[in-house]
């Protein structure tokens, strides 16, 4: 017969060791998480320090007149960095003004008045197109794209904004192609699933008796969705909006290959530009002197200043709209 | 349309034959009652028995999802309305609905009436104040809100946006209001003034409403049908239904000896 208070006792050292062993190892645990909370934060400090470096001498030679400069000679060594900031603002704005309004009706179509059975197939569709390596995107943009866009659109365009005042000086011919206008589009193409992706699971968030509410007072599905739907989950929609925007402020192949690679700044939308990643990306590789270098890694940091600056306007942008709602959030 | 039966302007909403299918699973069974032009007709029963769904085809909110279909004849002021002409904006204009839970718009409250005006029509912004306030009034929200039609409808108590949600419903100025257990959300205070509400709203509206309170149904109806498992048991007079059911199911479950 066992005895029961012995085993009792027993029992109870072997929970108290037990209980000090977990103790030891959720310990460690925290601290190993802890450690690779910190890696990240290393990881940024350490990039921002190396672009700060290695953009120095551009920066002590030019000056702040290097962000507003034009010129890009390697030959006088003299380099601005203007042009390429002015092709990167330029292509991601313009291929935003398209792609955020198509990825939101795309999004709308899916959730709302798509038959249910082609939603699976429309949104792995989706999912793919954002799976596609970017390199891919300017291959088929140069050979494919660019040739029908320089001999079927880009001609309509001028003709049709040809008595339009200042239509008429942005899509000044002659069709290139090749140029800032293409690239836009390539962009929008790129980042439309991203948008569509992220909006359709934002609309999927709101609960159906609201939208059913709406729909019960005799609202059109445009109103449901413009009065109820977009408003309720705006955060979402502009953080995939935001989100859309980063990659397209950094995309690099597909541009390189289709904004035409030229350090200047043209009326004509249609004209060649570049864009700072297209810049180094570009030209990396036969930057020889100490300068040139300094200076694309000069545009470098300004990318990453700008990024996190859209990205920083983008909070502040939906913290304000949330206070005049009242309060509301997605 | 020609009604074969003698016409009684009384009759606003005639549920004929109605069956109603998810899918394959069949929720009503060949329904067939009245609502009457101005009452307030209840529907009780157990869970799952129907009401809301009979609630649902008579807006045919229903059609939001998939694989939901009704069939049998749904007349609203003498016209089939599940017939394939039906205009849905219309139908919906004219029979209002308000759900379970307060389903607030994120917009202002303000803003929150004003959406169902400014589906039908264009008013010059005085009036359409005067609208909203009417519509406030109504729902007996324009005291506790007038200082702050400007705020979220959101920041309102869980009452008051029922309350809400009714008035928005009111504004629309529709003929039928459908109301789908609009107070099982709610404390008993906030239960109260929705009673008084339906009570007060009777008098301009056709009125059905979703219980699961008998204490609720008895209060606040003039007629009601008691519904289990997609068929409708009784319907009849209020007094009638709670003093003398003819059917032995309804005395059971008004009792509490089932349900």
């Amino acid at each position: 017969m066992v005895d029961l208070a012995l085993s009792e006792q027993l029992a109870g050292t072997e929970r108290i060791t037990a209980v000090r062993r977990f103790g030891r190892s959720d310990a460690r645990f925290r601290n190993l998480t802890y450690a690779a909370a910190l890696l990240v934060f290393l990881i940024f400090v350490g990039i921002i320090t190396s672009l700060a470096a290695g953009a120095w001498p551009a920066l002590k030679t030019f000056g702040p007149a290097f962000f507003i400069r034009l010129e890009w000679n390697p030959v006088t060594d003299q380099y601005g960095a203007l042009g390429p900031i002015y092709g990167t603002v330029v292509t991601s704005a313009l291929a935003m003004l398209v792609a955020v309004p198509v990825g939101i009706g795309i999004a709308i179509f899916l959730t709302e008045i798509c038959p249910r059975s082609l939603r699976r197939p429309i949104g792995i569709a989706i999912e793919l197109l954002a799976g596609i390596p970017s390199i891919i995107y300017g291959i088929w943009g140069l050979f494919v794209f660019v040739p029908f866009f320089q001999r079927h659109i880009e001609p309509a365009i001028i003709d049709l904004f040809a008595d339009v005042p200042v239509l008429r000086d942005l899509f000044a011919g002659p069709p290139y192609g090749i140029g800032v206008f293409a690239a836009a589009m390539i962009l929008s193409i790129m980042i439309l699933p991203f948008i569509t992706a992220v909006t359709r699971d934002v609309f999927e968030t709101v609960p159906s008796v609201l939208k059913e509410s709406a729909y019960a007072l005799g609202s059109t599905t445009w109103e449901v969705m413009t009065h109820v739907v977009l408003p309720f989950s705006r955060a979402g929609v502009v953080g995939g909006a935001m989100l859309a925007l980063g990659r397209a402020l950094g995309e690099t192949m597909a541009v390189t290959f289709v904004i035409g690679n030229a350090h200047n700044i043209q009326e004509s939308l249609l004209a060649p530009g570049t864009s700072i990643s297209a810049a180094i990306a570009n030209e990396f590789t036969e930057a020889v002197g100490t300068l040139y270098t300094s200076s694309l890694i000069a545009i470098g940091l300004t990318l990453f200043v700008v990024t996190f600056l859209v990205l920083a306007s983008a909070q502040l942008m939906l913290r304000r709209l949330e206070q005049r709602a009242g309060g509301v959030s997605a | 349309m020609n009604d074969m039966r003698p016409v009684t302007t009384a009759v606003r909403v005639d549920v004929r034959n109605l069956s109603f299918f998810y899918g394959r699973t069949q929720a009503l069974n060949n329904i067939s009652l009245p609502l009457y032009d101005r009452k307030v007709t209840a529907f009780i029963g157990p869970s799952g028995c129907g009401k809301s769904t009979l609630l649902r085809v008579m807006n045919r909110i229903y059609e939001l999802y998939p694989n939901q279909r009704a069939e049998g004849e749904v007349l609203v002021d003498g016209e089939n309305i599940l017939g394939p002409k039906q205009d849905l904006n219309l139908l919906r204009s004219k029979v209002g609905m308000v759900f379970q839970k307060p389903t607030p718009f994120p917009m202002t409250i303000f803003d929150n009436i004003a959406f169902g005006i400014n589906l039908y029509e264009k008013l010059p912004r005085s009036e359409l104040s005067d609208r909203v306030e009417h519509a406030l009034k109504r729902a007996a929200l324009w005291d506790e809100v007038k200082e702050k039609l400007r705020e979220s409808g959101l920041s309102l108590s869980g009452g008051q946006q029922q309350r809400l949600c009714i008035a928005r419903t009111v504004a629309t100025m529709p003929e039928v209001i459908l109301l789908d257990e609009p107070a099982s959300a709610l404390d008993p205070i906030s239960t109260a003034k929705i009673e008084e509400l339906i009570d007060e709203l009777s008098n301009d509206y056709t009125i059905a409403i979703v219980t699961h309170n008998m204490q609720q149904a008895s209060r606040v109806s003039d007629y009601t049908a008691f519904m289990f498992l997609g068929e409708l048991v009784e319907f009849g007079e209020t007094e009638k239904v709670f003093t003398a059911p003819a059917n032995k199911r309804t005395e059971e479950y008004i009792t509490g000896r089932f349900g």
